[in-house]
């Protein structure tokens, strides 16, 4: 079991996806035992062990389907060759999303702080040393002095990214806007006052001919309107849109009012 | 991600056993998601959350009986019970807990049969 923990502890160093399957129950006769487990990661059974043929081929059919749904599960099984139903149930790992703050200003700080909160691995940059650097973001994964367009082209962006940007003005937010609208990135978001932004799409639309469904995933003016003022509500309202995008809420109060 | 691996392999590279409890069923309002885990040591104590309250200090009660026998076991955590009290674990729904023991040498040998 050793061989599980390490593979689950290197799985989540290395930002990989995995699957921890464990029988729940199966019936006393056929040959399976309740506690049985094996760790999945790149469609191969990388630790542990699942002897029953028919039961692993299901198995890694099962646990492709709940790392696409991102979704643990337990699944009763019928397997070719075993008495009864075999309950399994699939764990499901996912690399921590990541964050990129772009512009390390008064917002950055404590949405950095956060985010680290909500398991987020975070990465700040800005092109200004006074800003980005270890002493105001302590608890930032990485934190990058670079130019912001120019560091986002290098950094790996895929379906679990989420990127702000809060740079210190919209001479700065275009080129970044720009290298990441057709990214695969969950959530863009981009700081600004309504005219602001608006004044942005329209070059976008006008002078670059960006498609409006490739302007529409911008969300901009960033936020869920909570009415924030300062820095760290301002912080909170970017998360919880971010948070809403990644599970699909309504963002409306339970109450109802 | 849950990271309570880490402490539980250093528990087995020391040789002792733990129990790891995870939600892997609910019904009804609960207070954490399935998938939510909790690793209990031989002397009941516990790394991460599967919601506090009365259902969790029932579930670190079996968990060191699964640590004594090694033997996994499924647990059934009624949040219906006590609608009234004012904990707020009480959330109205019923949870599965699978309690299942790791250490050192079990996994690759024959695993043993309930």
């Amino acid at each position: 079991m050793i061989e599980l923990a390490q593979g689950l502890i290197q799985a989540k160093v290395e930002g990989a996806g995995t699957v921890l399957v464990t029988v729940i129950e199966a019936r006393g006769d056929s040959g399976i035992a309740t506690g049985e487990k094996c760790l999945i990661r790149d469609g191969r059974v990388t630790a542990g062990t699942v002897r029953h043929e028919g039961l692993r081929e299901a198995i890694l059919r099962q646990a492709a389907i709940r790392l696409k749904e991102e979704r643990s599960n337990l699944v009763s099984l019928e397997i070719p060759g075993i008495e009864g139903r075999v309950e399994v149930f699939f764990d499901v790992f996912l690399a921590d999303p990541r964050l990129y703050v772009v512009g390390a200003g008064h917002i950055a700080v404590p949405l950095a702080r956060m985010a680290k909160i909500l398991d987020f691995h975070v990465t700040v940059i800005d092109d200004r040393v006074l800003f980005a650097n270890r002493e105001r973001f302590p608890d930032a994964d990485e934190v990058l002095v670079a130019e912001m367009a120019e560091a986002l082209k290098g950094l790996p962006i895929t379906p679990s990214t989420y990127i702000v940007l809060i740079t210190r003005g919209h001479k700065w937010d275009e080129p970044c806007l720009r290298e990441i609208l057709r990214s695969p990135a969950r959530y863009i978001g981009m700081i600004g006052s309504k005219r602001r932004v608006k004044a942005c799409f329209e070059r976008f639309r006008k002078e670059e001919k960006i498609a409006e469904e490739v302007i529409r995933r911008v969300h901009a003016p960033i936020g869920l309107d909570i009415a924030a003022e300062t820095p760290e509500e301002i912080a909170l309202c970017i998360l919880a849109e971010i948070v809403k995008v990644r599970r699909g809420g309504s963002a409306r109060s339970l109450s109802g009012h | 991600m849950d990271s309570i691996y880490y402490q539980v392999k250093e528990f087995l590279d020391r040789g002792e056993t733990v129990a790891v409890a995870t939600i892997v069923s609910t019904r009804g309002s609960t207070p954490r998601e399935v998938g939510a885990k909790m690793a209990v040591t031989a002397w009941g104590e516990i790394l991460g959350t599967i919601g506090g309250g009365c259902g969790e200090a029932d579930v670190r009660r079996e968990a060191i009986e699964v640590i004594q026998t090694r033997k996994p076991k499924m647990v059934q955590v009624d949040l219906l019970d006590d609608i009234s009290s004012d904990s707020p674990a009480v959330c109205g729904g019923i949870m599965n807990v699978f309690i299942d023991p790791w250490w050192k040498d079990s996994g690759d040998g024959p695993v043993e049969k309930k």
